[in-house]
């Protein structure tokens, strides 16, 4: 490294590690080669689908037929040679004996000379007819090959000849023979005698000892010629061919696989919010009517938001880089002032109503909920007190929302989650203030109020990063009522919305 | 080491054992030292390069001549690295990381003065992020947005862990040179 030519601190170390080589220890090489190795255990080649290796198998199995037919006549030649040459001795012997007893003239020797002939005779006609087998058997799967050698089909002209000569009568029956030969397959003469020979008959072959003995000779020169090279001694040039079949070629390294935004979150948080059931009355209670029309004057009143708060926690799954989805279950409690529309006072029992405990209580199918605190005040004896009093009516929701989100920078430290989705409310319970100053309780029992309605909600999140498990969260959410809080057909209708800024914290699993 | 690339290249597609170690044998070091840079110990990196060797006997034939033959190699030892470091758990969080102030005033130092090893162990004592991301950008020359997506991070986080990296490394640079300078050596960091 030239430091006056590097000034640059990234190319400086780029500079330094280009060329840097570090000597990786031998078993890193033998680990490699063992784990080649087992790969290449695992190839199966696909030898028999080369027909170049079809074709060797083939030749090797034409050689190693050729090679053993050969071999065998060899053996089988050597041993009816040993049985010429055993007759052949027996023959000369019985000749020289012969010419002893002749030089004696005895009769009787002639009768036992002719005698023991004949016994030589079969003995070596079995000889013969072995060799001409072996002939036979050696001549007779290939043509060509004596066709080609000279010697060869010499040696055996020879030997045809020799028998040939053995016996005039067996003539026709070669000659027979040999033209059924030659109509089959035009030979040459020569090979027509040898095959005209092949078909003599032992049985019907006179044998004389001294032809024997030149068979037995002409024999010897045959098989030795005939003898062939031992098959492994043989040229045989092979090239060896591997195919390797890979059963699935592996694709090229893919690039790394992206991160995956799949991952889970609990959060909790507190939000203060600003709740309106925004309750409107339809139809007055009918003492109320009566006054709104003597009096000229509405009798409804108006509700107003007041301070409430919600305790959320939620569950969610973040579905990809910006996509997250998630549930909660939040307790909303909403405080509200109800405002207008006087009360009516009972003369008589000195009870009074406001109009809306007045209206609840003309809905209610429960019984014990009519006849209770707000039992509705009705007849000559009610006066109508016009005062504009604001009352305390507040709710009890649990709420269960499910929400979709879309966050924008999700991987920085500060990201913006816009959300929107369904809420169910459900109603737990009302308090309203009586006029007399009393709270009357309304639950879900009191078949005043929905058990469930629906509220629609969006709102947006700013989620600031705290590490990489925690988030605290800071939510501005605005929900609204779809239905009435009140049951169907009735003459109260309520669609209670909210605002509410919540605070929490994330944590991701 | 002479030796003809071609015929190299040619004798592995055939799973030339001899070709093989010819390969192992030219390119071994070098692959080796990435490998080196990539872990935090020898181990380590005899197992990348070892998984690494056999990647690349086995996809040779997808070699094309059309790149450097030791830049194709490089590329698979180093997608083998992080690979591994995945598996390891290494780089399953990156953050976005405040820029790392070490205090320190830059000094002309240069990289001449200290030997491969001391480097090589400064960097493998990077936190594993910084490590990555100080490999890729200032040794492979990978820019910023090439590693987001290599690593499935953001570039911002690219941009923090490197300069993070960047830090540590000199801070690391300007210590040792203090020490080795005996006018400096009571400085106190």
């Amino acid at each position: 490294m030239d430091p006056s030519e590097i000034h640059n601190f990234e190319d400086q170390w780029k500079k330094g590690f280009d060329e840097a080589s570090e000597t990786p220890p031998p078993s890193v090489w033998a680990g490699i080669e063992a784990r080649l190795d087992r790969e290449e255990d695992d190839i199966i080649p696909l030898w028999w689908r080369s027909p170049k290796l079809w074709y060797a198998a083939a030749s090797i199995a034409a050689l190693l037929l050729v090679g053993g037919g050969l071999w065998l006549s060899n053996r089988s030649g050597i041993s009816d040679k040993t049985g010429v040459e055993m007759a052949a001795k027996t023959a000369s012997s019985t000749a020289e004996e012969k010419v002893n007893r002749k030089e004696s003239a005895d009769p009787a020797v002639k009768k036992q000379e002719s005698t023991e002939l004949i016994a030589s005779d079969h003995s070596t006609k079995g000889s013969v007819s072995g060799t001409e087998k072996s002939t036979a058997f050696t001549k007779q799967p290939d043509h060509k090959p004596l066709g080609n050698s000279v010697g060869t089909s010499e040696t055996l002209i020879a030997t045809g000849k020799q028998l040939a000569t053995r016996n005039n009568a067996d003539r026709s029956l070669a000659v027979s023979g040999n033209e059924r030969i030659s109509r089959q397959s035009g030979l040459s003469p020569e090979i027509k005698t040898i095959a005209s020979e092949e078909n003599i008959s032992p049985a019907k072959t006179d044998f004389n000892p001294n032809k024997a003995v030149a068979v037995s000779r002409e024999n010897k020169i045959q098989v030795d010629l005939l003898e062939p090279n031992q098959y492994s001694d043989l040229d045989v040039y092979m090239q060896k061919r591997y195919v390797f079949f890979k059963a699935d070629q592996k694709a090229e390294e893919p690039l790394p696989a992206p991160k995956k935004h799949t991952e889970y979150y609990a959060a909790v948080g507190l939000m203060p919010a600003s709740f309106n059931p925004d309750v409107k009355i339809k139809a007055a209670p009918l003492a109320f009517s009566q006054m709104a029309s003597s009096r000229q004057k509405a009798v409804t009143g108006t509700s107003e938001a007041g301070n409430s708060y919600a305790i959320q926690t939620q569950g969610g799954m973040r579905l990809s880089k910006h996509w997250s989805m998630e549930m909660g279950l939040n307790y909303l409690k909403g405080n509200s002032r109800y405002e207008g529309g006087g009360y009516l006072l009972d003369a008589t029992s000195s009870a009074s109503s406001n109009v809306l405990e007045s209206a609840l209580s003309g809905i209610s199918t429960n019984q014990d909920y009519t006849t209770g605190k707000n039992q509705q005040i009705v007849g000559s004896n009610a006066f109508y007190i016009d005062v504009n009093k604001k009352v305390n009516n507040d709710y009890q929701y649990l709420q269960l929302p499910v929400q979709a989100g879309f966050t924008l920078n999700p991987d920085k430290k500060l990201s913006y989650s816009v959300l929107g989705g369904m809420m169910a409310n459900f109603f737990l319970n009302n308090q309203l203030e009586s006029a007399s100053g009393e709270t009357i309780t309304t639950t879900a029992d009191d078949g005043v109020y929905r058990g469930m309605n629906w509220a629609a909600t969006t709102g947006l999140r700013l989620n600031y990063r705290l590490s990489s498990k925690w988030k605290a969260n800071l939510t501005g959410s605005y929900q609204k009522a779809v239905s009435s809080g009140f049951k169907a057909n009735q003459s109260l209708e309520s669609h209670p919305y909210l605002y509410g800024v919540s605070w929490g914290f994330r944590y991701s699993f | 080491m002479t030796f003809n690339e071609q015929e190299l290249v040619n004798g592995c597609k055939q799973r030339n054992r001899f070709s093989q170690k010819q390969l192992y044998d030219v390119f071994g070091g070098k692959l080796f030292a990435i490998c080196m840079r990539y872990t935090k110990n020898r181990s380590d990196a005899e197992d990348v390069l070892q998984d690494a060797f056999i990647k690349i006997y086995e996809n040779i034939s997808s070699f094309r001549n059309d790149s450097p033959l030791e830049y194709w190699l490089k590329s698979i030892v180093v997608n083998t690295a992080l690979n591994h470091l995945r598996q390891q758990k290494y780089l399953k969080d990156l953050d976005d990381i405040e820029v790392y102030e070490n205090g320190i005033a830059d000094r002309e130092i240069t990289l001449g003065d200290f030997q491969m090893q001391q480097l090589m162990g400064f960097i493998q004592e990077l936190p594993p992020g910084c490590q990555v991301i100080f490999n890729l950008y200032a040794i492979e020359g990978y820019q910023h947005n090439e590693i987001a997506q290599k690593l499935g991070i953001s570039e911002g986080t690219s941009k923090s862990q490197y300069s993070r990296a960047r830090g540590i490394l000199q801070q690391k640079l300007n210590r040792e040179k203090r020490f080795d300078d005996g006018s400096v050596r009571n400085t106190q960091l």
